[in-house]
């Protein structure tokens, strides 16, 4: 395996989907669920430039990427502010707590 | 313009459910106007439609190149069954403003009975096998929710879960039959699978042509799913003349009738066909004997003259069976509906308490015993045509021992038949019931019902010759309503036939003493529990029960389950991508 810079690209692209991925799978604090959701999102964002790049496209891709990173910044401060929520009226971040919790 | 028509039929009583729906519970009468306009609209568009009937696709929806166009083809069997579907489903509609007065929840039932009266439509007018599928499994919701209508009885509730997990087993056979005619032919049309049957592989044309067997019998309550019919009569009455005796039940008749060309050469399934109508009309037939509760005898009856039906389609019959649907239609719903009278009049089913009605119920009483006397097969009324069509067509092409069954069948049908007339209206009271009068509405639709009757008969000649010229698959012969008459008057198996008929009658007026006509404790047990078949059905029930809360756990609402879902759900797609799929 060569270190072109394609593949380097693609290399991070899943070693960040890896980690976001594998962070959902384990998380259960509501504060760090939202945190591995933008490593995810970071990762989609790489791979919109890395298409635009490939298939001639490049401002396509990368118009397409600052729209992805305005929306995810939205659902991170909504994340954010729905954990403060949640933490200030149910008096914990654990998600399966909670779900436990429901009516 | 058939296209319009085609549109009007299918959508009129869609728009109609909406419309009813909108109309809200606290305006019943709005409720019930609105839906007997509608009903009464799609009749007179669906005997518009006669005249439009053609061989021809008149609708084409292009659907993408994976479902292949959405077709309507007004040929002469879709017409008829549109017909049966739009006629009977407005009467019932009619019937139900005096059954239903005063329910609560009538938005619920009228856009059920609506949407079903279009969704039937649309599975006998679709010329494309997937939306036939589609269709077929509205019928089944529709049917479901409406025989647990009154949803707070427990019995209701069961006897719709059955129907439904039945009737799905008869769903999953059409879709694999369906599937595999998609693999084969690249199309889901049915004129594609009718016309290029023969250049099928063999085990591909069997497996088809038995899965749909499965289906017909799953859907027309056949041997050995005939027990999910009795179960499903805990539904408002109407409801069982409309869909468990007139419409939806033909579904699979409609099924073996339609692919009939097709299949006809598989080894060893017109024999099947005729096996599976024998051996349901006979075990229906003896278990209406003893059948208290009448609904629960009429809907034996039912199951024995599909029975009738499918036996006909076995012996290369098509168009005796559908002679006979038509017939049975009229008349069962007649029965049905006037059993509803009865029961809305008296308050119970049990027929036991009954007795002596006849008194009370003139106008009721009447129209009972002409449907009851078209059961039988009594001479002049229709089901007397249609059945010794049937017995004819069976002495001509079937084994000698199956025409004997079938003629002991008939006798049996006239035993049972005359027994509940003599239990529900003659005889003496047994129990002290409050009788009221049948109400206009309901009248109405019998008087019609007992009209038609007399005189779909005379239809023969009209309804053979759109067959014949519609039908480019079938090989239909040509024969008019005198050469019918003539046939039929003159041949010996009619005479014997009614000879069979007098005797059961006979009989059953000689033994007309007290409730228990017939049987005793060796047949009981042996009724209740379908010859042994209900277990067959109630492990289907229960097993399908069992795996879905098996199932429920795989729905645990936590996140992290979730996502190992997603994932490997990607995983699984990248591998079978990766390996070039």
């Amino acid at each position: 395996m060569t270190f072109t810079p394609l593949n380097i690209v693609l290399f991070g692209i899943i070693a960040l989907l890896g980690v976001g991925f594998y962070g959902l799978l384990i998380t259960r604090n509501l504060i760090k669920i939202v945190m591995v959701l933008q490593v995810l999102i970071k990762s989609v964002i790489l791979a919109l430039v890395l298409a635009g790049k490939l298939s001639g496209n490049l401002g396509l891709g990368q118009s397409t990427a600052a729209t992805v990173i305005v929306a995810d910044t939205i659902v991170a401060v909504v994340g954010l502010a729905l954990a403060v929520q949640v933490r200030r009226r149910l008096g914990t971040l654990d998600v399966p707590q909670i779900s436990s919790m429901r009516g | 313009m058939a296209g319009i028509i085609v549109a009007l039929v299918i959508g009129l009583p869609w728009l109609g459910a909406i419309v009813v729906w909108l109309a809200r519970n606290k305006h019943p009468r709005l409720q019930h106007i609105l839906a007997v306009l509608f009903s009464l609209l799609t009749a007179a568009a669906s005997i518009a439609l006669f005249m439009f009937a053609s061989s021809e696709p008149v609708i084409q929806i292009p659907f993408g190149k994976a479902f292949g166009a959405l077709t309507f083809v007004p040929d002469g069997l879709a017409v008829l069954l549109t017909a049966i579907a739009a006629v009977i489903g407005s009467l019932a509609v009619l019937f139900s403003v005096d059954y239903m007065h005063g329910e609560e929840q009538l938005g619920r039932y009228y856009f059920l009975v609506l949407f079903f009266i279009g969704a039937m439509i649309g599975l006998v007018l679709s010329g494309n096998l997937l939306f036939t599928f589609f269709f077929w499994e509205i019928t089944a919701l529709c049917s479901y929710g409406l025989i647990s209508f009154y949803n707070d009885d427990p019995k209701a509730v069961a006897g719709g879960i059955k129907a439904l997990i039945i009737t799905q087993v008869g769903g999953v056979g059409l879709l694999v039959g369906t599937l595999i005619v998609f693999a084969n032919l690249g199309s889901f049309q049915i004129a594609d699978l009718l016309g290029k049957a023969a250049t099928l592989p063999a085990a591909a044309l069997s497996l088809i042509a038995f899965s749909f067997l499965i289906a017909a019998a799953a859907k027309s309550a056949q041997f050995p799913f005939h027990t999910w019919l009795p179960d499903a009569m805990e539904a408002p009455t109407p409801i069982s003349a409309l869909i468990h005796a007139a419409t939806m039940v033909n579904a699979g008749i409609y099924l073996l009738a339609r692919f009939y060309p097709a299949f006809k050469s598989v080894p060893g399934w017109a024999m099947s066909v005729l096996l599976v109508g024998l051996i349901s009309a006979l075990i229906a037939a003896v278990s209406a004997l003893i059948a208290t509760d009448l609904k629960r005898a009429l809907a034996y009856s039912t199951v024995s003259q599909l029975g009738y039906m499918v036996y006909a389609i076995g012996a290369g019959g098509v168009f005796a069976s559908q002679f006979h649907l038509l017939s049975h239609a009229v008349f069962k719903a007649l029965l049905f509906l006037a059993a509803g009278s009865v029961i809305h009049s008296v308050g119970t089913r049990d027929m036991r308490r009954m007795g002596g009605l006849g008194r009370q119920m003139p106008f009721v009483r009447n129209v009972f015993i002409i449907g009851a006397l078209a059961l039988a097969g009594v001479p002049i009324l229709n089901g007397f045509w249609s059945k010794e069509l049937i017995l004819e067509i069976g002495l001509e092409h079937s084994p000698l021992w199956a025409y004997g069954v079938m003629l002991f069948g008939a006798g049996l049908t006239a035993f049972y038949t005359f027994r509940m007339v003599w239990l529900v209206f003659f005889g003496k009271e047994r129990d002290r019931l409050n009788v009221h009068r049948a109400g206009s509405a309901m009248r109405v639709a019998l008087g019609v019902l007992a009209a038609g009757t007399f005189v779909t008969w005379l239809f023969f000649g009209g309804l053979n010759n759109l067959l014949v010229t519609t039908l480019p698959f079938h090989e239909l012969e040509h024969e008019s309503l005198l050469e019918l008459v003539t046939t039929i008057l003159s041949a010996p198996a009619t005479w014997l036939a009614l000879l069979v008929v007098g005797l059961g009658a006979g009989i059953s007026w000689v033994r007309a003493r007290g409730y228990r006509l017939f049987g005793g404790d060796w047949l009981n047990p042996l009724v209740e529990s379908s010859f042994g078949f209900d277990s067959l059905n109630r492990f289907i029930v229960l097993g399908t029960y069992k795996a879905a809360e098996q199932f429920s756990r795989t729905q645990t609402g936590e996140l992290n389950w979730n996502i190992l879902g997603i994932i490997s759900a990607l995983l699984v797609v990248l591998v079978v991508l990766w390996l070039g799929a």
